[in-house]
């Protein structure tokens, strides 16, 4: 096989799976099928594989291996956090970013139902979240903060530890939640860094297998659960273990977690000659977020008279796959994070998303220089 | 007029379909009932097959197995009237008043209040051999019916539960209750059409008004690939899919449109853009129509509705196509179409978010009264007979049909698929869809 046909540039919507971690679901699919629950070997065997992923984990994320509890995702691990930890709090507020993923708003706005008020804290230009600002929003009766590490959209990093510091002093006894899924992986994370009672991780984003992901806990922190049956998870999410998911979701993270530091150089490295590349050829290009303090695998850039959808859609016929805005809700109105950063509807409308992942090359981004210039200025040539 | 069954079973559990205006065709009619009978076959074939037989100026139905699907489908049959599930027993009457007491019992237990039930037997006699008339009939089974049940009262004029009772040369048909079918003529009795369907809300059901009709329609859609993705194609597909439930597995053709929208958008006057894209996809259409042997384009228009549909507009889109353009939501307000697009179970599936038409090509100021005659004037500039013959001649067709996989029949030219999956790329082989391998034009 000669060099792939395509430029795969939309890591921050879905991975490929690493081929090492595809072995292992593999195996834990054919071979090592035990239910964790049964007593037989086949059974002890799969409820050691799931305690070693849980240590795994834990380690990664300088965790306890008690705190973490597997879920079917990022979205499960928000909803679960966010309602769990409002329901099972001395409050009726909750306090979000305005550049937070649905899972989290759209589970805040749930909870309306239930008699909560949510107070949203908007961002700078470059969707940056400021530490006073968040612990302004806080009242007596906050019961959860949630904010994101790193923003799927734009890539800024939200200075969590500073917040932490801020909301502790505010509201001394609101959870709060740190959505890492998008920073995992790219940058280092830890609870205990992070100042955190919970951070949620998904595995598909980190080459890890869909519908598995974690919330991971502070020690002694306990939401209200979601599902009830069997009590797996300790009690916080019932439901038979998905073992091969979760067996290949911590072989994922370990190895995410030990390349963060080189693939993290080499993702700037592909990251400024991305964003070189594009404001050398493309005139007019306005590169989106926070470029001091993002994720390496995220650029978001704005190709002003030039509708998204239309650039996305011809990049696919060279080859170059990227997104507009986030792939969840792409196919919805505009972009929730773009707003919230001050573009106009206009912008947003014309702004495309370019992410890295582990097997991103330089051949990868320099087709995307190669294929954007032309194509922006067709296009262009058309909105006159 | 009296004929025996063809190919039908006599007694057992059965459904007794009525049809309504085939009757009236005259000299068509064995024709229109021969083409119902196949169709009530052909829905019938992959949920619940069955026997359908033709008799007396009704068909019949015989299920394999458990009437309920057979009958829920015949709701989804156009030319259908009205159904009855019916027990078909010997000519006994000691038989007949067995089945009669069994159905109004359960018919009776279906309704909860005790109060008296208004009742009556309505007998048909068509077999003149049988020893009773249908007068007897009635008076004997109502007597029967009478003694055993007491809740029964006897009202001709205010029946609230009526028996009613066909003698036929082969069996007795007994049936309690009558079911409302769609109506329409059925599909294919009318001829061809082509329709004109995009991904909203109208277009779907303005086709299948077409099918109520008795028509068979083939549908086209015009794809302004890479303007607009691919999803909104599935989207379409997934409309017409849904649609195939009404006639059966559905031509789908793919017109690639976004070499017309690039040309109109370059060479012609902004007002006039939409308009123009609309007198394109009617000579399009009205190629595919003739290739395909269609009598006329199906639109989704309704009067007034969009800047697009004002009378000057129709008109000039009309101009385009010389084949009749039928519009059957005309004078429907958008609730209307609406509360049937939710019926027929594609408002679902159009209000699914896709890509429409790229803004690039949508004028801000459409022309509202637009003339016939400017629009010839304006597209001398683009070469109009070239585009239309590359649109015709690139389209994609592929056959539809609801729970079975999709057969293309032709892949489609000028659209570009997406790159060829590569197989150490599980992305690409995910994002790889197409029926084309990728040609080395299409990555230049």
């Amino acid at each position: 096989m000669n060099a792939p046909p395509l430029a795969y540039l939309d890591n921050a919507a879905t991975t490929r799976c690493d081929p090492r971690v595809a072995e292992e679901v593999e195996r834990f699919l054919l071979e090592e099928y035990g239910n964790p629950s049964s007593v037989h070997p086949l059974g002890v065997r799969a409820a050691r594989a799931l305690r070693e992923a849980r240590e795994t984990l834990a380690r990664c994320l300088e965790a306890e291996p008690a705190g973490v509890v597997f879920t079917s995702g990022g979205t499960e691990a928000d909803n679960l956090a966010v309602l769990g930890f409002a329901r099972a709090g001395h409050g009726r507020h909750l306090v979000v970013g305005a550049t937070e993923h649905p899972a989290v708003l759209e589970a805040a706005k749930a909870l309306g139902a239930e008699g909560f008020e949510t107070s949203v804290v908007p961002v700078d230009r470059g969707g940056r979240l400021e530490a006073a600002a968040v612990a302004g929003a806080c009242r007596p009766d906050t019961a959860v903060v949630a904010v994101m590490m790193a923003n799927n959209e734009v890539g800024t990093i939200a200075p969590v530890a500073e917040i932490a510091r801020a909301v502790r002093a505010a509201a001394p006894r609101a959870a709060f939640h740190v959505d890492a899924v998008q920073a995992f992986g790219k940058v280092p994370v830890s609870i205990r860094a992070c100042g955190a009672d919970s951070l949620a991780l998904s595995s598909h984003k980190i080459h890890g297998p869909k519908g598995v992901g974690a919330l991971v806990l502070a020690p002694g922190r306990r939401p209200s659960p979601l599902f009830h049956g069997g009590g797996q998870e300790g009690n916080l999410r019932s439901g038979t273990e998905n073992v091969p998911g979760i067996v290949g979701f911590a072989r994922a993270a370990s190895l995410a977690a030990e390349g963060v530091a080189t693939e993290a150089a080499r993702w700037r490295r592909l990251r400024e000659r991305l964003a070189r590349g594009l404001a050398e050829s493309s005139p007019g290009v306005v590169l989106n977020g926070d470029a001091e303090r993002c994720v390496p695998t995220i650029l978001s850039a704005t190709f002003p008279g030039v509708p998204g959808e239309a650039l996305l859609h011809h990049l696919e016929t060279r080859g170059v796959f990227v997104s507009t805005g986030a792939a969840c809700h792409s196919k919805r109105g505009g972009s929730h994070v773009l707003l919230a950063c001050g573009l106009p509807e206009e912008a947003v409308r014309s702004t495309l998303r370019f992410s890295f992942g582990r097997f991103t090359t330089e051949a990868d981004v320099d087709r995307a220089v190669e294929a954007v210039p032309p194509l922006v200025s067709e296009l262009r040539a058309l909105a006159r | 007029m009296e004929r025996g069954t063809s190919g039908a079973g006599a007694t057992g559990e059965c459904l007794v379909v009525r049809y309504a205006e085939i009757g009236l065709k005259g000299g068509n009619r064995r024709y229109f009932e021969e083409r119902l009978q196949r169709n009530i076959r052909d829905a019938l074939a992959s949920t619940a097959p069955a026997r359908v037989g033709r008799a007396w100026g009704r068909l019949l139905v015989f299920p394999e197995g458990d009437p309920a699907p057979a009958l829920a489908r015949l709701g989804e049959v156009f030319g259908v009237a009205s159904v009855s599930p019916a027990v078909g027993t010997e000519k006994d009457l000691a038989e007949m008043e067995a089945v009669a007491e069994r159905l109004v019992g359960a018919a009776l237990a279906r309704r909860t209040a005790a109060e008296p039930v208004p009742f009556r037997v309505e007998a048909h006699r068509g077999d003149k051999r049988f020893p009773m008339n249908s007068v007897e009939v009635n008076r004997r089974l109502g007597a029967s019916l009478l003694a055993k049940f007491p809740r029964l009262k006897v009202d001709l004029d205010h029946a609230t539960l009526t028996l009613g009772v066909d003698v036929r040369d082969e069996a007795a048909y007994l049936y309690v209750d009558r079911l409302e079918g769609p109506g329409g003529l059925p599909v294919g009795a009318s001829g061809r059409v082509l329709s004109l369907i995009s991904g909203g809300i109208d277009s779907p059901v303005a086709a299948w008004l077409a099918m109520k009709r008795g028509c068979r329609v083939h549908f086209v859609t015009f794809h302004s690939y890479p303007f607009i993705g691919e999803a909104t194609k599935e989207k379409v597909k997934d409309v017409v899919r849904r649609l195939s439930r009404y006639q059966g597995p559905t031509l789908l053709l793919v017109a690639p449109f976004a070499a017309i929208q690039t040309e109109i958008r370059k060479g012609c006057p902004e007002p006039y853009r939409t308009v123009l894209y609309r007198r394109m996809m009617n000579r399009v259409a009205v190629r595919l129509a003739r290739r395909h042997r269609c009598l006329a384009l199906v639109t989704g228009d309704s009067i007034g509705q969009v800047a697009s549909q004002t009378l000057e507009n129709l008109r000039c889109a009309e101009d385009a196509s010389d084949l009749p353009v039928l519009r059957p939501l005309l004078s429907y307000d958008k609730r209307e179409t609406i509360a049937l697009a939710e019926r027929i179970g594609t408002f679902g599936i159009s209000i699914r978010p896709a890509e429409d038409c790229c803004t690039l090509f949508q004028p801000d100021h459409p022309v509202i009264r637009g003339d016939p005659e400017v629009c010839r004037q304006v597209e001398t500039e683009i070469d109009f007979e070239r585009l239309v013959e590359d649109a015709a001649a690139s389209c994609e067709a592929v056959r539809l049909a609801e729970g079975k996989p999709d057969r293309v029949l032709a892949p489609g030219a000028i659209v570009p698929s997406p790159p060829t999956p590569d197989p150490e790329n599980p992305a690409s082989r995910a994002a790889a869809g197409s029926a084309r391998p990728l040609a080395p034009e299409d990555l230049v």
